[in-house]
């Protein structure tokens, strides 16, 4: 507000260079050019007319820019012509991509020169060449990292000769919170639009240890083909971003979205925001990106989860046993038993158990005794070094199944025939076509079911407002927790046979065990509160388990499942069912469905179906 | 209310506040194997949120975070500060005699391309002298890597500019 009461003044009094008079046609024609929408970052508000996604009021010259793209253009012309004496406060300075596009489109040869030190120093060390997209994926254990995220990373000219992305930018946008909210409470918030975003840069290197150690989380990287103007262009954008605030959620004006923007202000003839109205995933953001034909090449960096995985994949188990216990103390080094195992053999452990012994104090303050530890393994490497690590590149994310579902079933419950139909917002479950997911992760977002029984008779089968599972195995060094957690609405068993709509919310928590290869069991306890009709009081709750198998075979994915709830009220509920899924395309599948139910209040049924996927974005 | 009562519930993860460490506040992320270096406690809410937290990091140009730029020193058009964040990686990458970080570090230095194996060989061999303790500091490192290079023929060139 000063700057800009600051501008008026100086315009007012000094008026050593004088804007030109601009026809009024011309500005209402420039500010309504795709580019100037992109950079001002405006979309068409509900009500007609613009609205501003920035929510900060330094970023706009014009008393209401935020809702007018004419006006703001008008008062940017103005503020060019303001005195050099401006320095970095100069709208110049402070608006370099505006400033740039602007003259051209207006051919102002006579601005005036401001000193912009401050971006100017800033932008030559950034020193921008290429860029590329990365792409964390989804953390099993991590509910809020489910849908992934992206970043773009800015590199220079030398990076790709001296293989120092390590030394690279990154431009993040997130929320930027205060205080000391937990990922369930950001959850909520980031859902709700509780906090601000913010465009951040920051050394590349030190995203990637937040994703691949703190998190670790598989890293994608996506080169893109954009020459050093065009990405030059999007870093200044990036300038004239510094510090603002804009609106955050989750779902769509989250950071994949954002960073569509950014690509587009570096290539005006993208056109990638448009594809997502309602919900940006960053896979499908990667995947808007890849069919643009931005990607020039594509980089994977497994996580150190996954490292010291792969490092302890080929010990047997007594040479796991010595990862443990060298990790715990490194004075066994020198015991019979390590010193016994053959060189090349004692190069892997000790590597597995430095591994280990850093992914132990992951998160951790700096405990001396450990750090110690960690060190002497280091200099036991160094003296008989293993060789490089050697990960298997899995399936590509974006290539996996779309996002959306779309169900149709058909089936009988005991002798009543009936068709089903379904929508699911997002995303996966532990059936669905598995290519570019983890074996045992499951999200899904807002899942409606909906019956017609024989006779015309409709039914609300199901509404899943979020089901999250997260199986992942436990084996001799990591033992990781496994989870679920779902609320919505669903049909039980009631009185007189009848299916019974209740509201429920229930999780659980347990192990999970790779039995062979493809082959998951697990074991959960669970508790349950549920509203039903038939209880006499208003909340029940329950206690019960969830256990099966989850079986990666030929066709897809299946799993064989008992559940069981025990209701204070007496009420037992029990099920046994079992599901295979025939991925028959990238985004078809068929899923066969068996399960018997058994209830105090109703006699056992048996429910089959058949049901297509439709994988559609 | 619904706020204060899940916050609450859940305050399990919370942001540990932050000691002062070379660098200066917020200066670097991740668990810190040596001195020096600032040892961040979990940071879950931050990562997950894909969000910054704390101070909003922009102003990058000595290219840290937040890092103090006082006495920043200059090899190759590059900050020393931008190796200070990846000291674990360097450890790493040095006892096993390749990787990212040691690259890194060769360019930072100065050294040329057609040196740069060679270097990395060399500071593999002399890991002892220059990873010295499970204390020693990212400047420490630094000037025992110098040394380490002054005593060798070939790359003594590139420890001069200390």
């Amino acid at each position: 507000m000063l700057k800009r009461l600051a501008y008026l003044a100086l315009c007012a009094c000094a008026p050593v260079h004088a804007a030109p008079a601009l026809d009024e046609g011309r500005i209402q024609q420039l500010a309504s050019t795709p580019y100037w929408i992109a950079l001002g970052h405006y979309e068409t508000a509900k009500l007609g007319g613009w609205r501003s996604y920035v929510d900060d009021t330094r970023f706009f010259l014009a008393e209401d820019g935020a809702h007018h793209p004419d006006q703001e253009l008008r008062a940017t012309v103005q503020a060019l012509y303001a005195p050099a004496s401006l320095g970095d406060k100069h709208a110049q300075c402070v608006f370099p991509a505006r400033t740039r596009w602007l003259k051209e489109q207006l051919g102002l040869t006579d601005l005036p020169q401001p000193d912009c030190q401050e971006f100017k120093t800033w932008y030559t060390s950034i020193d921008p060449h290429s860029a590329a997209l990365i792409f964390p994926a989804a953390y099993l254990n991590s509910p809020s990292s489910m849908f992934g995220h992206t970043l773009l990373r800015i590199d220079q000219s030398t990076t790709h000769s001296d293989d120092t992305t390590l030394l690279s930018y990154a431009i993040n946008f997130g929320a930027y919170i205060e205080g000391s909210d937990n990922s369930i409470l950001y959850a909520w918030k980031g859902l709700m639009g509780g906090y601000p975003g913010l465009f951040a840069l920051m050394p590349y290197q030190e995203k990637l240890s937040e994703y691949r150690s703190l998190e670790n989380r598989d890293l994608w990287e996506y080169k893109l083909d954009l020459t050093p103007q065009e990405t030059g262009r999007m870093v200044e954008h990036v300038w004239e971003l510094k510090q603002i605030q804009f609106d955050y959620f989750f779902f769509d004006e989250n950071c994949s979205y954002r960073l569509l923007e950014l690509l587009q202000v570096a290539r005006p003839s993208l056109d990638l925001t448009s594809q997502f109205p309602l919900t940006a995933i960053p896979t499908d953001t990667v995947k808007a990106v890849r069919q643009s034909g931005l990607v020039a090449s594509v980089n994977y960096r497994p996580s150190r989860e996954r490292e010291l995985l792969a490092r302890a994949e080929p010990l047997a188990p007594h040479e796991k046993q010595q990862v443990l216990a060298v990790s715990a103390d490194t004075a066994q080094l020198q015991s019979p038993a390590f010193t016994a195992l053959p060189r090349e053999r004692q190069a892997l452990v000790q590597d597995a158990a430095y591994r280990l012994e850093r992914y132990r104090a992951n998160g951790q303050e700096r405990d001396p005794g450990q750090a110690t530890r960690s060190f002497e393994l280091l200099r036991a490497i160094n003296r008989n070094p293993p060789p490089a690590l050697d990960i298997e590149r899995p399936g590509l994310p974006e290539d996996g199944h779309d996002s959306r579902t779309w169900q149709l079933g058909v089936g009988t419950r005991e002798d009543r025939a009936y068709a089903e139909y379904g929508l699911r917002m997002a995303y996966h479950d532990l059936n669905d076509n598995a290519y570019g997911f983890p074996l045992g992760a499951q999200i899904e977002i807002l899942q409606l079911k909906v019956r017609q029984y024989e006779g015309n008779d409709w039914q609300v089968q199901r509404l899943d407002l979020a089901t999250i599972r997260s199986l992942t195995p436990r084996n001799a060094l990591l033992k990781p927790w496994s989870w679920q957690v779902t609320g919505g609405l669903e049909r039980v068993p009631g009185k007189h046979d009848d299916e019974v709509l209740v509201s429920h919310v229930n999780g659980g928590a347990g192990g999970t065990w790779q039995l062979a290869d493809g082959l998951l069991g697990f074991a959960l306890g669970t508790v349950r509160v549920e509203h039903h009709n038939d209880f006499a009081e208003f909340i029940s709750p329950a206690a019960g388990f969830n256990g099966g198998l989850l079986w990666r075979n030929g066709l897809g994915n299946m799993t064989l499942e008992a559940k069981g709830d025990f209701f204070t009220n007496g009420e037992v509920r029990r099920s046994v069912s079992l599901n295979q899924q025939w991925e028959i395309s990238r985004n078809l599948g068929l899923r066969l469905s068996a399960s018997r139910e058994f209830s105090h209040l109703a006699t056992a049924q048996n429910e089959v179906m058949l049901e297509l996927k439709w994988y559609h974005y | 209310m619904k706020r204060i009562l899940l916050g609450t519930l859940f305050t399990v993860v919370s942001l540990n506040a932050m000691a002062e460490a070379p660098g200066g506040p917020n200066c670097g992320w991740g668990n810190m194997l040596f001195e020096g270096q600032r040892g961040t406690p979990a940071h879950f809410l931050a990562s997950t949120t894909n969000g910054t937290s704390g101070n909003a990091t922009f102003g990058m140009t000595s290219g840290t975070n937040g890092c103090s730029t006082k006495a920043s020193l200059t090899y190759g058009g590059k900050s020393w500060f931008a190796m200070n964040g990846m000291m674990n990686e360097l450890s790493e990458d040095m006892a096993m005699g390749k990787g990212e970080a040691l690259t890194t570090y060769a360019v930072v230095l100065g050294v040329a391309p057609e040196d740069r194996t060679y270097f990395e060989s060399v500071t593999h061999q002399h890991f002892n002298q220059i990873f010295s303790s499970a204390d020693v500091t990212a400047e420490t490192v630094h000037s025992n890597t110098l040394a380490v290079l002054k005593s060798d023929p070939r790359l003594a060139k590139y420890a001069t500019e200390a």
